[in-house]
Protein backbone atom coordinates (compact mmCIF):
# COMPACT_ATOMS: atom_id res chain seq x y z
CA UNK A 1 0.00 0.00 0.00
CA UNK A 2 3.20 2.38 0.69
CA UNK A 3 3.91 1.67 -2.59
CA UNK A 4 0.82 2.29 -4.01
CA UNK A 5 0.68 5.52 -2.78
CA UNK A 6 4.13 6.53 -3.30
CA UNK A 7 3.24 5.68 -7.01
CA UNK A 8 0.17 7.77 -7.21
CA UNK A 9 2.02 10.73 -5.34
CA UNK A 10 4.66 10.10 -8.01
CA UNK A 11 2.09 10.52 -10.49
CA UNK A 12 0.50 14.09 -9.20
CA UNK A 13 3.65 15.43 -8.94
CA UNK A 14 4.47 14.54 -12.76
CA UNK A 15 1.64 15.70 -14.24
CA UNK A 16 1.94 18.65 -12.07
CA UNK A 17 5.37 19.77 -13.44
CA UNK A 18 4.97 18.33 -16.90
CA UNK A 19 1.99 21.12 -16.34
CA UNK A 20 4.58 23.90 -15.56
CA UNK A 21 7.29 23.11 -18.15
CA UNK A 22 7.20 24.92 -21.39
CA UNK A 23 6.09 22.59 -24.55
CA UNK A 24 9.25 21.82 -25.29
CA UNK A 25 11.16 22.89 -28.27
CA UNK A 26 9.64 25.97 -29.41
CA UNK A 27 7.85 25.33 -33.45
CA UNK A 28 5.40 27.98 -33.67
CA UNK A 29 1.61 26.54 -34.05
CA UNK A 30 -0.27 27.48 -37.40
CA UNK A 31 -2.74 30.19 -37.39
CA UNK A 32 -5.09 30.90 -40.33
CA UNK A 33 -4.11 33.50 -42.50
CA UNK A 34 -7.01 35.78 -42.40
CA UNK A 35 -7.34 35.62 -38.58
CA UNK A 36 -7.97 38.90 -36.99
CA UNK A 37 -7.68 39.74 -33.66
CA UNK A 38 -8.70 43.27 -31.75
CA UNK A 39 -9.48 45.25 -28.76
CA UNK A 40 -13.57 45.08 -29.15
CA UNK A 41 -13.71 48.17 -26.24
CA UNK A 42 -12.23 50.63 -25.29
CA UNK A 43 -11.12 52.14 -28.84
CA UNK A 44 -8.23 53.79 -29.49
CA UNK A 45 -7.73 57.39 -28.09
CA UNK A 46 -10.85 56.05 -25.30
CA UNK A 47 -10.35 58.54 -22.08
CA UNK A 48 -11.85 56.21 -19.25
CA UNK A 49 -12.24 57.12 -15.90
CA UNK A 50 -9.33 56.86 -12.93
CA UNK A 51 -10.17 54.98 -10.18
CA UNK A 52 -12.64 53.05 -11.55
CA UNK A 53 -12.44 49.66 -13.57
CA UNK A 54 -13.22 49.13 -17.13
CA UNK A 55 -13.76 46.79 -19.31
CA UNK A 56 -11.75 45.45 -21.93
CA UNK A 57 -13.44 43.31 -24.93
CA UNK A 58 -11.26 40.78 -27.14
CA UNK A 59 -12.44 40.59 -30.58
CA UNK A 60 -11.70 37.36 -32.84
CA UNK A 61 -12.33 36.48 -35.88
CA UNK A 62 -11.19 33.35 -38.00
CA UNK A 63 -10.33 31.58 -35.07
CA UNK A 64 -11.08 30.27 -31.98
CA UNK A 65 -11.07 30.40 -27.84
CA UNK A 66 -9.18 27.78 -25.96
CA UNK A 67 -7.44 27.35 -23.02
CA UNK A 68 -4.14 26.96 -22.41
CA UNK A 69 -2.96 23.46 -22.59
CA UNK A 70 -5.59 22.50 -25.43
CA UNK A 71 -4.21 21.90 -28.49
CA UNK A 72 -7.27 21.85 -31.07
CA UNK A 73 -6.79 23.89 -34.74
CA UNK A 74 -6.66 27.11 -35.20
CA UNK A 75 -7.42 27.82 -31.75
CA UNK A 76 -5.33 30.03 -28.96
CA UNK A 77 -5.76 32.33 -26.23
CA UNK A 78 -5.89 35.72 -25.47
CA UNK A 79 -2.72 37.63 -23.98
CA UNK A 80 -3.03 41.76 -23.25
CA UNK A 81 -0.24 43.52 -23.53
CA UNK A 82 0.14 46.62 -21.30
CA UNK A 83 2.56 49.56 -21.79
CA UNK A 84 5.13 46.98 -23.45
CA UNK A 85 5.98 46.26 -27.42
CA UNK A 86 5.31 42.89 -28.31
CA UNK A 87 7.51 39.70 -27.41
CA UNK A 88 9.66 37.50 -28.93
CA UNK A 89 8.58 35.86 -31.83
CA UNK A 90 8.17 32.08 -31.17
CA UNK A 91 8.96 32.13 -27.48
CA UNK A 92 6.56 31.81 -24.60
CA UNK A 93 4.46 35.14 -23.74
CA UNK A 94 6.17 36.06 -20.33
CA UNK A 95 3.73 36.59 -17.40
CA UNK A 96 4.02 39.33 -15.69
CA UNK A 97 1.61 42.67 -15.17
CA UNK A 98 2.60 44.03 -18.42
CA UNK A 99 1.69 40.77 -20.10
CA UNK A 100 -2.04 39.45 -18.80
CA UNK A 101 -2.26 35.83 -19.53
CA UNK A 102 -6.14 34.44 -20.19
CA UNK A 103 -5.65 30.84 -20.02
CA UNK A 104 -9.31 29.98 -19.11
CA UNK A 105 -10.21 31.14 -22.46
CA UNK A 106 -12.27 34.23 -21.13
CA UNK A 107 -12.52 36.95 -23.78
CA UNK A 108 -12.41 39.84 -21.96
CA UNK A 109 -11.59 41.71 -18.50
CA UNK A 110 -12.20 44.05 -16.00
CA UNK A 111 -9.25 46.30 -16.35
CA UNK A 112 -7.91 49.66 -13.89
CA UNK A 113 -4.58 51.57 -14.67
CA UNK A 114 -3.32 54.55 -13.16
CA UNK A 115 -4.04 57.83 -14.22
CA UNK A 116 -2.37 58.65 -16.96
CA UNK A 117 -1.53 57.54 -21.12
CA UNK A 118 -1.77 53.62 -21.71
CA UNK A 119 -0.94 51.05 -24.64
CA UNK A 120 -2.64 47.99 -25.20
CA UNK A 121 -2.62 45.58 -27.64
CA UNK A 122 -3.86 41.62 -27.73
CA UNK A 123 -1.77 38.77 -28.97
CA UNK A 124 -2.75 35.59 -29.21
CA UNK A 125 -1.05 32.53 -27.72
CA UNK A 126 -0.90 28.64 -28.31
CA UNK A 127 -1.61 26.13 -25.82
CA UNK A 128 2.03 27.10 -24.77
CA UNK A 129 1.99 30.48 -24.65
CA UNK A 130 4.19 30.91 -27.83
CA UNK A 131 2.30 33.43 -30.50
CA UNK A 132 1.29 31.75 -33.70
CA UNK A 133 2.70 31.87 -37.29
CA UNK A 134 1.77 34.26 -38.03
CA UNK A 135 1.23 35.92 -35.39
CA UNK A 136 -1.96 37.15 -34.62
CA UNK A 137 -2.00 40.20 -32.93
CA UNK A 138 -3.98 43.32 -32.73
CA UNK A 139 -3.69 46.85 -33.32
CA UNK A 140 -1.81 48.88 -30.57
CA UNK A 141 -4.22 51.48 -29.03
CA UNK A 142 -3.64 54.30 -26.85
CA UNK A 143 -5.91 55.13 -23.94
CA UNK A 144 -5.85 57.68 -21.15
CA UNK A 145 -6.92 57.24 -17.74
CA UNK A 146 -7.89 60.68 -16.09
CA UNK B 1 -3.57 6.77 6.83
CA UNK B 2 -5.50 4.23 4.85
CA UNK B 3 -7.70 6.71 4.08
CA UNK B 4 -5.30 9.48 3.19
CA UNK B 5 -3.68 6.94 0.99
CA UNK B 6 -6.74 6.56 -1.04
CA UNK B 7 -7.32 10.56 -0.86
CA UNK B 8 -4.26 10.82 -2.54
CA UNK B 9 -4.65 8.00 -5.13
CA UNK B 10 -7.74 9.35 -5.95
CA UNK B 11 -6.32 12.86 -6.71
CA UNK B 12 -3.68 11.40 -8.86
CA UNK B 13 -6.00 9.57 -10.86
CA UNK B 14 -8.27 13.12 -11.55
CA UNK B 15 -5.03 14.42 -12.05
CA UNK B 16 -4.26 12.29 -15.13
CA UNK B 17 -7.30 14.40 -16.79
CA UNK B 18 -8.29 11.10 -18.53
CA UNK B 19 -11.59 12.11 -19.15
CA UNK B 20 -13.27 8.93 -17.73
CA UNK B 21 -16.42 9.07 -19.92
CA UNK B 22 -18.40 10.82 -17.48
CA UNK B 23 -22.06 9.40 -17.18
CA UNK B 24 -23.99 10.41 -19.78
CA UNK B 25 -26.62 13.32 -19.44
CA UNK B 26 -24.37 14.56 -16.45
CA UNK B 27 -24.26 18.41 -17.02
CA UNK B 28 -21.48 20.18 -16.03
CA UNK B 29 -21.14 22.26 -13.36
CA UNK B 30 -21.19 26.37 -14.46
CA UNK B 31 -19.97 29.28 -12.12
CA UNK B 32 -23.79 30.89 -10.45
CA UNK B 33 -22.29 34.24 -12.17
CA UNK B 34 -21.40 33.71 -15.18
CA UNK B 35 -23.33 35.28 -17.73
CA UNK B 36 -23.48 35.31 -21.68
CA UNK B 37 -24.65 37.47 -23.69
CA UNK B 38 -24.82 39.54 -27.03
CA UNK B 39 -22.20 42.47 -27.47
CA UNK B 40 -23.43 42.60 -30.85
CA UNK B 41 -25.83 43.12 -32.27
CA UNK B 42 -28.45 44.54 -29.75
CA UNK B 43 -32.23 43.99 -29.12
CA UNK B 44 -33.76 45.72 -32.43
CA UNK B 45 -31.22 46.28 -34.03
CA UNK B 46 -31.96 47.17 -37.55
CA UNK B 47 -29.67 45.28 -40.36
CA UNK B 48 -29.47 46.49 -43.99
CA UNK B 49 -28.13 44.15 -45.99
CA UNK B 50 -28.99 40.60 -43.73
CA UNK B 51 -25.37 39.83 -43.46
CA UNK B 52 -23.75 41.03 -40.19
CA UNK B 53 -21.19 39.68 -37.62
CA UNK B 54 -22.40 38.41 -34.29
CA UNK B 55 -20.58 39.03 -31.16
CA UNK B 56 -20.56 36.50 -28.49
CA UNK B 57 -20.27 37.82 -24.44
CA UNK B 58 -19.04 35.50 -21.93
CA UNK B 59 -18.30 36.86 -18.38
CA UNK B 60 -16.93 34.93 -15.54
CA UNK B 61 -16.58 31.82 -17.78
CA UNK B 62 -14.07 30.91 -20.30
CA UNK B 63 -14.31 29.56 -24.16
CA UNK B 64 -12.97 25.95 -25.05
CA UNK B 65 -13.66 23.92 -28.17
CA UNK B 66 -15.92 20.74 -27.87
CA UNK B 67 -14.98 17.57 -26.34
CA UNK B 68 -12.30 19.80 -23.58
CA UNK B 69 -13.25 19.78 -20.64
CA UNK B 70 -11.79 22.58 -18.88
CA UNK B 71 -13.49 23.69 -15.45
CA UNK B 72 -15.82 26.37 -16.25
CA UNK B 73 -15.61 26.60 -19.86
CA UNK B 74 -18.34 26.22 -22.53
CA UNK B 75 -18.87 27.04 -26.26
CA UNK B 76 -21.48 29.06 -28.12
CA UNK B 77 -24.57 27.86 -29.67
CA UNK B 78 -26.67 30.76 -31.45
CA UNK B 79 -30.05 29.93 -31.60
CA UNK B 80 -31.93 31.27 -34.43
CA UNK B 81 -35.89 31.96 -34.75
CA UNK B 82 -36.36 29.08 -31.57
CA UNK B 83 -37.60 28.65 -28.23
CA UNK B 84 -34.29 27.25 -25.43
CA UNK B 85 -34.10 23.74 -26.36
CA UNK B 86 -34.41 20.65 -23.41
CA UNK B 87 -31.43 21.42 -20.81
CA UNK B 88 -30.66 17.52 -19.87
CA UNK B 89 -29.95 16.88 -23.73
CA UNK B 90 -26.88 17.77 -25.96
CA UNK B 91 -28.34 20.63 -27.90
CA UNK B 92 -29.81 20.00 -31.78
CA UNK B 93 -27.59 21.00 -34.78
CA UNK B 94 -29.43 22.44 -36.83
CA UNK B 95 -30.04 25.50 -38.88
CA UNK B 96 -31.90 26.97 -35.95
CA UNK B 97 -29.18 25.83 -33.58
CA UNK B 98 -25.96 27.01 -34.37
CA UNK B 99 -22.93 25.72 -32.92
CA UNK B 100 -19.84 27.20 -32.27
CA UNK B 101 -17.21 24.28 -31.39
CA UNK B 102 -13.98 25.31 -32.60
CA UNK B 103 -14.04 27.88 -29.67
CA UNK B 104 -15.31 31.20 -32.10
CA UNK B 105 -16.42 33.81 -30.21
CA UNK B 106 -18.21 35.44 -33.81
CA UNK B 107 -20.21 34.43 -36.20
CA UNK B 108 -20.91 35.71 -39.87
CA UNK B 109 -24.35 35.12 -40.14
CA UNK B 110 -26.99 36.08 -42.96
CA UNK B 111 -30.87 36.46 -42.89
CA UNK B 112 -33.88 36.62 -45.31
CA UNK B 113 -35.96 39.72 -44.60
CA UNK B 114 -38.11 39.96 -41.58
CA UNK B 115 -37.77 39.94 -37.92
CA UNK B 116 -35.70 37.12 -36.21
CA UNK B 117 -35.25 36.10 -32.47
CA UNK B 118 -31.45 35.16 -31.86
CA UNK B 119 -30.37 33.91 -28.59
CA UNK B 120 -27.45 32.38 -27.53
CA UNK B 121 -26.86 29.30 -25.36
CA UNK B 122 -23.27 27.55 -23.78
CA UNK B 123 -22.54 23.99 -23.93
CA UNK B 124 -20.53 22.12 -22.57
CA UNK B 125 -17.67 19.47 -24.03
CA UNK B 126 -20.85 17.38 -25.13
CA UNK B 127 -22.91 20.16 -26.06
CA UNK B 128 -24.76 19.91 -23.20
CA UNK B 129 -26.41 23.40 -21.71
CA UNK B 130 -24.65 23.20 -18.17
CA UNK B 131 -26.31 23.17 -14.91
CA UNK B 132 -27.23 25.93 -14.16
CA UNK B 133 -27.80 26.44 -17.41
CA UNK B 134 -25.76 29.78 -19.12
CA UNK B 135 -28.01 31.37 -21.46
CA UNK B 136 -28.49 35.02 -22.80
CA UNK B 137 -31.74 37.22 -22.95
CA UNK B 138 -33.56 36.42 -26.38
CA UNK B 139 -33.24 39.56 -28.56
CA UNK B 140 -35.21 40.47 -31.94
CA UNK B 141 -33.61 41.96 -34.87
CA UNK B 142 -34.98 43.34 -38.02
CA UNK B 143 -33.63 42.10 -41.08
CA UNK B 144 -34.38 45.00 -44.12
Amino acid sequence: MRTVFAAAAAMAMATALMALLPGGPASATAAPANAYCYIGWPTDGQVVAAGKPFRVWFGLRHMGVAPKGVAFNNTGHHHLLIDTELPAAGEAIPSNRNHLHFGAGETETMLELPPGQHTLQLLMGDENHVPHMPPVQSKKITITVR
Amino acid sequence: MRSTMIFFALLAVSSLGAPVCAQPAKSTAAPANAQVYFIWPHDGSVIVNGKFWVRMGLRNMGVAPKGTGSPATGHHHLLVNTALPAMTEPIPNDRNHLHFGAGETEARVELPPGKHRLQLLLGDKDHRPHNPPVYSKPITVVVR
